[in-house]
């Protein structure tokens, strides 16, 4: 996962979402974003194949009574 | 202030119930209190007085024929205007919603029903709960009862400012990224955001379904474990919900157990006042009996990220339909944030979602057999309007941020979080402190907040010239 994000990217998924989304604005959320997506690539996390996003409710339902 | 109005939810519920006043008595006194100090702190988008005192009546009198519906009876609430009551209006602080009436009853509003209490309005919130100042273009914001050129907090705004200023005994709240924490902290309240599945969120307005907690508000943790008795459990119109462990607050002494210090980010960049608060409270926790341990947590740093992707995501995609058609009729920071949430690519979003599990399992394992963390609600006591009015601009995500960054832990990990008032500043504005449990273990935060409050006296106190 790439920490950069471009205004280029943006506009392509904003289209893609048929949402509209200016130039200017295309630009602005670039660099808003920019840090998320930069601290979560960096962090490198590990998935196991097999995860999906229930395991969470799987996880926190066994610790239940710990 | 009448004496009615300065008594606790648990302290009214009980003379309600023992007819040393009446549900009549005591909604008059707090509409009179509104009517008084709605033009200044701006906590309600709509207040009726008819109905509320047309229900408090009914309440008499099936009182005074010996039954009690439930626990809260005759108890006059208000709640964020996101809870949806058939045939009434929820207007999510939006212009987009401006009108909606909902055929549907949320379960926790029902339930609340069922325990008894009468609603006495709606209250004021951030647009469609996208925000954490209590700033909101269409309404003004809302202002805190302790300082009115301060912020409340949000998006919870109306809810924390009606509760401080004793216009109100409890309210809902929701949760997605400190909603319900981040106003008890500003104004001097208890809130409570539930573990994640605890409380059904069926016909209440979403954000982001990952993330969104529904919870109480109040003046005391004593009172929020009423509201959650009321509203917690299972849900069929809420699939979150299935296999949550029923409400109970057993009690377990102090001694038995053990809260960590975080030993980074949590004590990090923190204000004076805020420092010391956090001090103050493990000092006075240690003293009731609990054991206080240094913790080293995962890296917080990529949990925010991960928790501002999903936020971000899930948000832009409740919106996409009004995003196509009509953009133009959302303020310009709601629509900004919105907008951000088009940068990220689908595997971006689902690899953040797919962490929650890891990540929580990390969480677990870093914290052995601790029960609770404590940690600052926010770096400093409630900041001005006028300072926090960021508009939408490049900077303004940032300066979110930082209001919101010992947040997103809770949320994204599903944790429970009770925050409690804990200090006040050198200006004489409130600083609250949270506790953040292990999954389902919303009661031990409770008992650690009753114990607390029993030993203190910063939930007691009212805003000047209240």
């Amino acid at each position: 996962m790439s920490g950069e994000v471009t205004s280029e990217r943006v506009a392509v998924i904003a289209t893609a979402a048929r949402i509209p989304l200016d130039t200017d604005s295309s630009a602005r959320v670039a660099r808003a974003v920019t840090p998320a997506i930069a601290q979560f690539a960096a962090a490198d996390v590990s998935i196991d194949f097999e995860v999906e996003p229930s395991t969470f409710a799987a996880i926190a339902r066994a610790d239940i009574g710990r | 202030m009448s004496e009615l109005a300065a008594l606790t939810l648990a302290e009214i519920a009980a003379a309600i119930r023992a007819r040393k006043a009446s549900s009549v008595e005591v909604t008059q006194a707090l509409l009179a209190r509104i009517a008084s100090w709605q033009p200044e702190l701006n906590a309600f988008v709509r207040v009726d007085p008819e109905g509320a005192l047309a229900a408090a009546a009914a309440a008499d009198a099936t009182l005074a024929n010996g039954a009690a519906k439930g626990a809260l009876h005759g108890v006059p609430v208000a709640h964020k205007d996101m809870f949806y009551v058939a045939g009434k209006l929820a207007e999510c602080g939006s212009k987009l919603r401006k009108g909606f009436v909902p055929s549907a009853t949320s379960t926790v509003v029902a339930r609340l029903d069922q325990a008894g209490t009468i609603r006495l309005g709606a209250l004021h919130m951030s647009e469609f709960a996208y925000g954490p100042t209590g700033h909101n273009v269409h309404l003004g914001p809302a202002r805190n009862p302790w300082d009115p050129t301060r912020i409340t907090g949000g998006s919870s705004s109306g809810s924390g400012a009606a509760v401080a200023a004793r216009l109100i005994y409890a309210a809902l709240g929701s949760d997605t990224g400190g909603s319900i924490r981040l106003p008890a902290h500003f104004c001097g309240i208890t809130g409570l955001k539930p573990t994640s599945g605890r409380v059904s969120r069926a016909n209440a307005m979403p954000l982001s379904f990952s993330l969104d907690s529904v919870g109480p508000l109040a003046r005391t943790a004593e009172d929020c474990s009423l509201i959650l008795a009321a509203i917690a459990g299972p849900d069929p119109l809420d699939a979150t919900t299935a296999d949550a462990p029923a409400w109970g607050t057993t009690a377990r002494p102090l001694s038995d157990l053990s809260i960590g210090i975080p030993s980074a980010f949590y004590i990090e960049d923190l204000d004076a006042d805020v420092a010391a608060t956090f001090d103050n409270t493990i000092a006075t926790l240690r003293a009731l009996g609990a054991k206080l341990v240094p913790v080293t947590l995962p890296d917080q740093t990529a949990i925010n990220a991960a928790a501002l992707i999903v936020l971000a995501v899930e948000a832009t995609s409740a919106h996409a339909p009004w995003l196509r058609t009509r953009p133009g009729d959302y303020g310009p920071q709601v629509l900004a944030r919105l907008q951000n949430g088009l940068a990220y690519s689908a595997v971006e979003y689902l690899e953040a979602l797919r962490w929650r599990g890891p990540a929580l399992a990390t969480h677990l394992a870093s914290i052995g057999t601790i029960d609770a963390i404590i940690a600052p609600v926010a770096n400093s006591a409630a900041p001005t309007i006028e300072a926090t009015d960021v508009g939408a601009g490049a900077g303004a995500e940032l300066a979110i941020q930082k209001i919101t960054r010992f947040m997103r832990l809770a949320n994204y990990l599903g944790l429970p979080s009770l925050v409690v008032p804990a200090g006040y500043s050198s200006g004489n504005l409130p600083i609250g402190i949270q506790l953040i449990g292990r999954p389902f273990g919303d009661e031990i935060l409770i008992a650690l907040g009753e114990a607390f409050q029993t030993e203190t006296n910063h939930h007691r106190r009212t805003p000047p010239r209240m």
